[in-house]
């Protein structure tokens, strides 16, 4: 009797560890991955550089593709950025562009299409060529595929589709995986959006245009205490870089988009290409970034890895 | 891919399970030996499963080394060509897209010519400029400087600094370091030998065309000892075994192009006899009708695919993915 309770234990053993050894999650007895970024963006530090990749690694793959996702979550990237839009029958997709000519092998705009006609097509890779074999992805199709991998920055949605996307996130289990972001002011989101605010990770843009930053960092703050703002500035006297400090020293965590030079007053990739990293990735996180959106994601990430910046697993 | 693993989430821990069943002390540790084992695997197995991007340091191959290949179709070096330069990583047909092909130890950059308005060369592919600047028109409407004036854009189609160089830039650039094959060149040929030999870059450049024998050599005949001449031969049409016997026996190319939609064609068989005959063989990787599906997106999901070329004879690659080729290339001992 003993002995037979000892095989059956036995086997269930090893039935289980076999299971267990085939599901794999990113972290065997620790916490998801998903779950210490976002620690790190709540609470952020200084040993620790999250890396944003734009688009997805789109010099790898299709730009907001499935692909170009799965090939970020392989290079240790923390958040992947990618553009969300709603197709003609309600459904969201992944597309920057408000047409699908530019990437994809067909034409029209999104809004003007339904998800079986996007299915259609197929996406074009970052020469133009056509003949890949990838599709538009849909939201719930990524959420699925980055869920306890990879934090998703959801773009395009702002004040305009942000019910929609919730409903994916909840279906899908994420509500704690995507960060919405969006340029309105606090008063606005709050009156479209009501309570819905409160449910999800909300990352506020300061742009340029954004009429007071001082104001609009203080409503926000005191209406729904956001703990990270994306930050950009078209030069080191504008308002907005100012922000950056104060954000600092609350602990708010700050989001700086080297992509392009209005964004970061010329402290951009490709100034890293040119001038080395020290010259723009260096130079934002001097002067306060906690994350930096990238289209040079392997780049980046082996010059924060040089610096001593990808510290995430001493984390508690 | 590999990647689309299941959510798994479990609650229970092995060692609550442990302890909830009744088993004697040598048991348990047995037990959580094993599981510590089998844990410890998994970890391992996910390591090697993650791509190594750790850059392959070439070393760096003369441009004398990488001609004597070009024309050495019997050797085992397979070369490899990037198809608009490093596109990925630079405007397509830029110079820092060749430059980047350079660093890399790419062996030859392939590049589109066509000719301005003002009959100046310009390394570019389109017809019309609109896809890869943020201007608009045919190539053939626009003068040399007014095209300067444009900015080449990236991936994204947002602009970056880099400006539609002149096939005479191009060259300068690539001379002594990296071969060229110039693609949309054939009918502007007198134009480009020209900017050839003032480049002095003759033995760097390969030029194709979808001609037989006698039609090159009518056409082409006074610069066919001057540049590499490399035929390009679909093996979906007739009589592909005749136009390539008469090259091979009245004026043998430095290598045959060959495009494989599928892999029942005959003549696939008879590459390594080409080969032997002085002929380099080359397929692009770049889509599935060129490689009977034996494409570079396939290879991303796996390098292992790149292998159909050596099992074929093929010792040319043309590919969208000079890194990933490189690096199976050199895993396998057949590129410096």
């Amino acid at each position: 009797m003993r002995n037979n309770i000892r095989k059956i234990a036995a086997v269930s053993f090893m039935i289980l560890f076999g299971f267990l050894s085939f599901a794999q999650t990113d972290n065997n007895l620790e916490e998801y991955r998903t779950t210490r970024i976002l620690k790190q963006i709540k609470s952020p530090s200084k040993d620790y550089v999250l890396a944003v990749s734009h688009r997805g690694d789109w010099r790898y793959a299709p730009e907001n593709s499935l692909p170009a996702i799965e090939r970020c979550i392989e290079l240790g990237v923390d958040i992947v950025e990618i553009d969300v839009r709603l197709t003609k029958d309600g459904h969201l997709i992944a597309m920057h562009d408000e047409t699908v000519n530019r990437t994809t092998n067909g034409s029209g705009k999104v809004s003007e299409l339904t998800l079986d006609e996007i299915r259609a097509f197929r996406l074009k890779n970052a020469c133009g060529i056509r003949g890949s074999k990838i599709q538009v992805p849909t939201l719930e199709e990524i959420m699925n595929l980055t869920r306890n991998k990879i934090m998703v920055n959801l773009d395009k949605v702002e004040g305009k589709t942000v019910k929609e996307a919730y409903r994916i996130l909840k279906k899908t289990g994420t509500t704690e995986q995507a960060i919405f972001k969006g340029r309105e002011t606090v008063q606005y989101m709050r009156q479209k959006y009501g309570s819905l605010m409160d449910s999800i990770i909300y990352m506020p843009i300061l742009i340029d245009n954004t009429g007071n930053a001082v104001q609009f960092v203080e409503d926000y703050d005191k209406e729904l205490s956001p703990f990270a703002y994306e930050v950009t500035f078209e030069s080191e006297s504008s308002e907005n870089f100012k922000q950056i400090a104060a954000l600092n020293r609350k602990g708010i965590f700050v989001l700086n988009i080297a992509l392009w030079d209005n964004l970061v007053a010329g402290h951009t990739d490709e100034l890293s290409l040119l001038q080395g990293p020290e010259a723009s990735w260096g130079w934002l996180i001097e002067n306060g970034a906690d994350g930096i959106m990238t289209d040079r994601p392997r780049e980046l990430l082996e010059y924060l890895k040089s610096k001593g910046l990808r510290n995430l697993n001493n984390k508690r | 891919m590999g990647g689309f693993h299941p959510p798994f989430s479990y609650t229970l821990t092995s060692y609550d399970l442990l302890i909830k069943l009744r088993t004697p002390y040598y048991m348990k540790c047995f037990y959580i030996l094993v599981a510590i084992l089998v844990l410890g695997s998994c970890g391992n197995n996910k390591n090697k499963d993650k791509t190594d991007f750790v850059e392959s340091s070439p070393q760096t191959i003369s441009i004398q080394q990488k001609i004597a290949n070009l024309k050495n179709s019997r050797n085992k070096e397979v070369l490899v060509v990037a198809h608009r330069g490093d596109w990925r990583n630079a405007p397509e047909n830029s110079l820092q897209a060749i430059q980047n092909c350079i660093d890399m130890g790419v062996d030859m950059v392939e590049i589109d010519v066509r000719e301005t308005k003002d009959g100046e060369l310009v390394v570019i592919h389109d017809r019309t400029i609109d896809r890869t600047t943020k201007g608009k028109g045919y190539v053939k409407d626009w003068t040399l400087d007014s095209l300067k004036t444009l900015n080449l854009v990236d991936g994204l189609g947002v602009e970056t600094n880099h400006k539609i160089p002149t096939l005479e830039e191009a060259l300068l650039l690539a001379k002594d370091k990296i071969l060229v094959n110039l693609d949309k060149s054939y009918d502007i040929f007198d134009k480009c030998f020209e900017i050839i030999q003032r480049t002095d870059t003759n033995d760097q450049v390969v030029i194709k065309g979808v001609k037989t024998r006698e039609e090159v050599e009518a056409e082409f005949g006074e610069y066919m000892d001057k540049v590499y001449f490399m035929p390009v031969i679909g093996l979906a049409q007739p009589n592909t075994k005749q136009i390539v016997d008469d090259y091979l026996t009245h004026r043998l190319p430095v290598a045959f192009e060959f495009i494989i939609p599928q892999d029942t064609i005959q003549l696939i068989g008879s590459f390594n006899e080409i080969r032997k005959k002085g002929a380099s063989v080359w397929v692009n990787s770049l889509w599935p009708l060129h490689n009977a599906g034996h494409d570079d997106e396939k290879a991303a999901l796996d390098p292992n695919i790149y292998e159909w070329y050596i099992d074929h004879d093929v010792d040319i690659i043309q590919t969208d993915r000079p890194q990933l080729l490189l690096d199976y290339l050199r895993s396998k001992n057949l590129h410096r």
